[in-house]
């Protein structure tokens, strides 16, 4: 009876060990601007503590931060895998090279782009310092505290170095938020020779269809759940859909969206005969070729994978037109780019060294360093104009631009329930469903506004 | 209702019987419900009686205590030690020092901020030396939640140690008076191995499970009543803070825009294709997997053990690999529409993952190949198990294997395994990776998807509150609603069917 | 003579019947492996992209497992083999004496204890898996040090899967037990030297499924790794090769991973079989 109690205690000290260690980790949050988001990270970040420290005392003293930001950082930098080795070549070449005595001690990780938004929003504390992510995932960052304003030399580097569509993509409320990486994050068409044998075909969808259905084969084109490529219709009937920010980056002020309008009404006619064709399969990815695909839609990213499968029969092309009551509309797309982000640090030094880090690694060499290694297309003006920088790929990606709408910083939500116009435009019998279907779109539009 | 004496029973015929079962167990449900809140009315009487009893036990003990007692009152454990039993003395002692020392240190910081969960958020501060903006944190939120539950649980903990220490001393000097010896420390180690080994063979695994279980499930709860989403995270961008009721509102009176129908409609919706496919999935199964372990038991059948190895093979491969391949076996483009579209017997890709019906039968038939090597596994050892002689004079009677089957193999087997299938339909109604892995839940549900995020046709609760927590809004205070709403239904599912399962109440008959 | 023809028609039914359970077993059993043989074949495949349009390869090789053993599987392979064997002992020393003790002791708290642990198994654990992130981060038991915490949380929330062994305990005889204690053993020696040599079957069964659960786990294993490599776990690692850029160049590799995966398990589990069934039909059934 009585020595029940002794195992209560027992339980309980476990407990006030459990607590105790707890204790003693949280405590250093409980006074503040220490630093809570550091606490159970590696080794890596008490250091970058002891530099903050120091930084405090001398940033008061000093107004010149050129030979201020020397000193080593240990960082942790998430990059897809192909880019792992280049990166961690490109970083050393950053340490022997920079001006201000920055050493960088950066543990490069494999991340994908999705993973690292996911991840960062997620939890910042723990995420990578420097990342890679696609653009369409900016206002979530933002939103989640994992990127901040550049400062105002970093920003107007960025937006002297890069092509507009990326800089806007970068921009919220007024201000950039991440460094352009790439800029060729769209997609056009890649056809199969071998079926599409007829290239006055290749403008007119209508004509591909007919092409795919003769021979048996497929028409893929990821419309069922991917709002992306569903806008592609859209932006061909001659829709718009822009976003403007508040100052904070994330409060939407205005929505100018013209989905829900009788161009709309096009667009879904247009999509209804993709969707309704037998040829129609719901895919973006290259591999699709191998299982009886003749056309892919898709973007830069699938050309090495597509040329091994295809080889000599390998055809890449702008987007075609569909035609509705007579009229013929171009198929729009998004042209988008990949980011680099910069996770907002506690300290004004270690922020700056990393913004040096960040302009070096989205500079013109390392970005023409990317494209020979990954094919990665550049955002850099320099880069772009270099002859080299060419495949068949990012030339009909180029001449798909003429029709494409420069990506902005849009909501999470929107694209979920964007997507769901191709699921009612599909059920729909005719233009009231489409109707309907607009209609409901709108009205989750208007929700995001609150 | 009438009531049908046992006699009375007997003499309806089959149909009236199954009448009458469905109509009593229809009934029994209100009963049911209405004894459980019954039960816990009473429950909660008894335990409030039960606490002013022990108050005033506490001041009894006080007021009639020796001054070893009283002291004790203060300095836990005094009364222990004064009277020889210092192991367990410094024990109480030294739980009340760390006590103490937490609360003063860290205890009360989050104790005093779990009304709020924090005033200051962080901050995005420019520096124009550096040129550079950084973020200055202030509150955490979510560490506010979490250590403040724990420092209440604690806190828990002591008073409950405290009133165990006054206990003890009133017991003490009983023992004192009547002229017993007291346990000494030696004694109480001993009987941790004895007559309180359960204690020991409980203590770690019960400390395990309060706080990583009991504690998450608490924050979990809590979570449902704040405005905890991706935009206010409590750390890097806002805190987050206690709305009372407001989300239980939202889920069952607010139409989400865009979407053609309400949140509760969506949610009625989602839970009535759970149900249905936890039907399906674990009676398909459980059928299925009996009858091939009843094929490969039959007499005269050879290799019995290869058929059963290989079978078994495909349990020990993780399922993200083999659900994986099967899920694009099935796709449009995938290798079952290509072969039949070469072969010439269909036209038109067959639609397995985008139509919504398609889709449902598809994951079942899926979640068949998963289930039935467990099943064959389980009934395998249960069908042996049968007597033989049960069969053998069914036989004489002129039974044929219909009949036999009918009449011994399955109300055996149902009587055998009726806790199983309950667990397993619940098991079922949250099965997350056969979904996730091989639909994602799609095909698009068009009516339901809106402002609040898409839903698909194949979307269990489970996939759609994991949609919830990663959707681009992280809107983890809907998902805590739905969690609870979710355990609400299982919970009520298991009440009901514990209380018409007879193997499950008489627990001690089975031994 | 008639009851001779009777006989030889009870036979030949038989027989055609067993014909009919033969051709049945084969088509199961084809279908059941098909998918692991092709899994099997998708790995000896040399030219990449993920889908093609056939299943024998046109190219045989030992490129992926070449390529898997350059990359950081090893690594991921280690980090899960290590999480199974320490869950393996642990999981199963709390759950024998989570299941042991509700079994055989009758105590004033077992009821309520009982109950309590079922009402805890209805919440979703979806939910709570954020919140264990967040108490291992805090612990700093994440990302790198992703082992021992995974370790740690499979351990601590094991005791709630105690039925089926608790209902395997509930078929060995009670009378062992007080025999035993009427010659004057303690609880620990009835346990020790009495009951788990009985048990034997769902002790193994208990270690093998224990051993088998973090093979898989990738939900809660990609948290706590949160994008660092060296705390991954086979799952989520093969899982980051599955990214629509990645899909294309590593999905042959992929296959091999998984190979090498159910590789070790496949075969302990043939081996342990006749335990892994006593196990479950002595436990499962009685919850």
């Amino acid at each position: 009876m009585k020595v029940r109690k002794f195992t209560a205690l027992l339980l309980v000290l476990v407990m006030v060990l459990a607590l105790c260690a707890c204790g003693s980790g949280t405590e250093q949050s409980s006074e503040p601007s220490t630093q809570p988001t550091q606490q159970g990270s590696s080794s890596g970040t008490e250091q970058s503590g002891g530099d903050n420290e120091q930084s405090g005392g001398d940033s008061e003293q000093q107004g010149d931060t050129g030979s201020e930001l020397a000193g080593t950082y240990d960082i942790t930098v998430w990059v897809p895998e192909a880019a792992v080795e280049l990166t961690k070549t490109q970083i050393g070449n950053f340490n022997s090279s920079n001006e201000y005595g920055i050493t960088i001690n950066a543990t490069v990780e494999p991340v994908s782009e999705a993973d690292a938004a996911n991840n960062m929003i997620t939890d910042v504390a723990a995420g990578g310092d420097i990342f890679f992510f696609a653009q369409d995932q900016l206002s979530r960052m933002i939103q989640a505290g994992a990127v901040g304003k550049l400062g105002q030399g970093a920003a107007q580097t960025v937006s002297a170095n890069n092509d507009a569509g990326t800089v806007m993509a970068a921009t919220a409320g007024g201000d950039i938020y991440a460094y352009p990486l790439t800029s060729d994050n769209g997609y056009f068409m890649y056809y199969d020779k071998s079926v599409i044998t007829d290239e006055s075909h290749l403008g007119s969808m209508e004509a591909l269809i007919a092409d795919c259905e003769a021979a048996g084969k497929l028409f893929s084109f990821q419309l069922d759940d991917n709002a992306w490529y569903l806008a592609s219709f859209f932006f061909g009937a001659g829709c718009h859909n822009e976003w403007t920010y508040a100052e904070d980056g994330t409060t939407i002020e205005k929505i100018d969206d013209d989905f829900n309008s009788p161009n709309g009404i096009i667009a879904c006619k247009g999509l209804k005969k993709l969707l309704s064709s037998p040829a129609y399969n719901n895919s973006s990815d290259v591999s699709a070729f191998a299982n009886g695909s003749a056309i892919v839609v898709s973007g830069t990213w699938g050309y090495k994978d597509a040329l091994d499968i295809l080889g000599d029969n390998l055809g890449a092309a702008e987007l075609p037109s569909f035609e509705v009551d007579g009229q013929s509309y171009h198929l729009g797309s998004y042209s988008g780019c990949k980011l680099l982000g910069v996770k907002p640090q506690e300290d004004a030094k270690t922020g700056a060294a990393l913004n040096q880090l960040a302009l070096y690694l989205t500079g013109k060499d390392c970005q023409m360093e990317r494209f020979q290694e990954t094919t990665w297309g550049p955002s850099n003006l320099e880069a772009q104009a270099d002859p080299s920088v060419s495949t068949p790929a990012l030339v009909a990606y180029a001449a798909q631009s003429a029709y494409a709408v420069p990506q902005p910083v849009i909501p999470g939500g929107w694209w979920e329930f964007a997507q769901v116009i191709a699921i009612d435009v599909k059920n729909a019998a005719d233009e009231t469903g489409y109707q309907a279907a607009l209609d409901k779109y709108q009205q989750s539009l208007d929700a995001l506004m609150g | 209702m009438k009531r049908y004496s046992d006699m009375e029973f007997l003499r309806l015929s089959k149909w009236q019987k199954f009448l009458y079962k469905l109509v009593s167990f229809l009934v029994g449900i209100p009963l049911g419900i209405g004894r459980f809140f019954k039960k816990i009315g009473i429950a909660v009487k008894n335990g409030v009686l039960r606490v002013v009893s022990e108050l005033k036990d506490i001041g009894v003990t006080f007021v009639h205590g020796d001054w070893k007692t009283k002291v004790s009152y203060v300095v836990m454990g005094f009364g222990n030690i004064a009277r020889g039993q210092v192991l367990r003395g410094l024990l109480f002692l030294l739980f009340e020092a760390v006590f103490i020392f937490y609360m003063v240190t860290t205890g009360g910081y989050w104790l005093s901020k779990l009304g709020t969960l924090g005033t200051q958020g962080p901050e995005s501060v420019y520096d124009p030396i550096y040129d550079t903006n950084t973020t200055v944190y202030h509150d955490n939120s979510f560490k506010i939640l979490l250590y403040g539950v724990l420092t209440i649980f604690f806190i828990v903990a002591f008073i409950y140690t405290w009133w165990v220490n006054v206990r003890q001393n009133k017991l003490a000097e009983q023992i004192i008076k009547s002229g017993k010896k007291l346990k000494s420390g030696k004694d109480d180690l001993k009987s941790l191995v004895d007559d309180q080994f359960h204690k020991t063979l409980l203590a770690l695994p019960m400390v395990g499970i309060l706080v990583f279980t009991v504690l998450p499930i608490v924050f979990m709860v809590l979570v449902a009543f704040t405005n905890y989403d991706g935009s206010h995270n409590g750390y890097s961008n806002a805190l987050f803070t206690w709305v009372g009721l407001k989300n239980f509102s939202t889920l069952f009176s607010w139409s989400s825009a865009g979407s053609t129908q309400s949140m509760s409609a969506t949610f009625g919706e989602i839970l009535v294709w759970t149900l249905m496919w936890a039907f399906f999935a674990t009676f398909t199964n459980y059928f299925l997997g009996m009858g091939v372990a009843m094929a490969i038991n039959k007499k005269g059948i050879r290799l019995k053990k290869m058929w059963r190895t290989i079978l078994v093979m495909t349990v020990a491969i993780p399922q993200f690999i083999s659900l994986l391949y099967v899920s694009k076996m099935f796709a449009a483009d995938g290798l079952i529409n290509q072969m039949l579209l070469s072969l010439g017997w269909i036209k038109q890709a067959l639609p397995f993952w985008t139509d919504p019906t398609w889709a449902r039968i598809t994951v079942i038939i899926i979640n068949i190949w998963i289930g039935i090597p467990y099943l064959m596994l389980i009934t395998t050892g249960i069908l042996m198990n049968i007597p033989a002689d049960l069969y053998e004079s069914a036989k004489i009677d002129g039974a044929n294997a219909w009949q036999q089957f009918h009449k011994i193999t399955l109300p055996y087997m149902l009587f055998i395994t009726g806790p199983y299938l309950l667990t397993s339909f619940t098991g079922n109604m949250n099965n997350f990776n056969v979904i996730y892995l091989l639909t994602g839940g799609g095909p698009t549900n068009a009516a339901a998807s809106g402002a609040a995020g898409t839903v698909g046709h194949t979307d269990l609760l489970i996939t759609w509150l994991f949609k919830i927590t990663t959707g681009s809004d992280s809107q983890y205070y809907l998902a805590a609603v739905v969690g609870i709403m979710v355990f609400v239904v299982v919970a009520i599912i298991s009440l009901v069917v514990y209380n018409v399962l007879p193997s499950i109440k008489n627990e001690e008959d089975y031994q | 003579m008639k009851n001779e023809k009777r006989h030889m028609g009870l036979k030949a039914t038989n027989r055609l019947s067993n014909t009919a359970i033969y051709i049945l077993l084969v088509v199961i059993s084809v279908v059941w492996l098909l998918p692991f043989v092709f899994i099997l074949l998708q790995s000896f495949r040399v030219e990449s992209t993920w889908q093609v349009g056939y299943v024998i390869p046109q190219q045989w090789g030992f490129d992926n497992y070449i390529r898997l053993w350059n990359s950081d599987f090893k690594r991921w392979y280690l980090n899960t083999l290590i999480i199974a064997l320490f869950s393996a002992v642990l999981v199963t020393v709390i759950q024998l004496c989570m299941s042991y003790t509700l079994s055989r002791f009758r105590f004033k708290m077992r009821g309520p204890l009982m109950r309590f642990m079922l009402i805890l198994g209805m919440f979703p654990g979806m939910l709570t898996m954020i919140i264990l992130y967040r108490v291992l981060a805090d612990l700093g038991l994440t990302q790198a040090n992703a082992v021992p915490g995974l370790i740690l949380v499979g351990v601590a929330s094991s005791g709630m899967g105690y039925y089926v062994s608790k209902g395997f305990f509930d078929t060995i005889p009670k009378s062992l037990d007080e025999a035993a204690r009427v010659d004057g053993a303690t609880r620990f020696q009835v346990l020790y030297k009495i009951i788990l040599p009985l048990a034997k079957p769902i002790v193994i069964y208990t270690i093998l499924t224990a051993f088998m659960g973090p093979w898989g786990d990738f939900v809660f294993a990609r948290y706590v790794a949160m994008g660092t490599s060296a705390g991954y776990n086979v799952a989520v690692g093969m899982y980051s090769w599955l990214t629509n850029d990645q899909i294309n160049s590593w999905y042959t590799t992929f296959c091999a991973g998984g190979v090498m995966v159910a590789l070790p398990v496949t075969i302990l589990f043939l081996c342990l079989q006749k335990y892994y069934v006593e196990g479950v039909t002595g436990g499962a059934v009685k919850g």
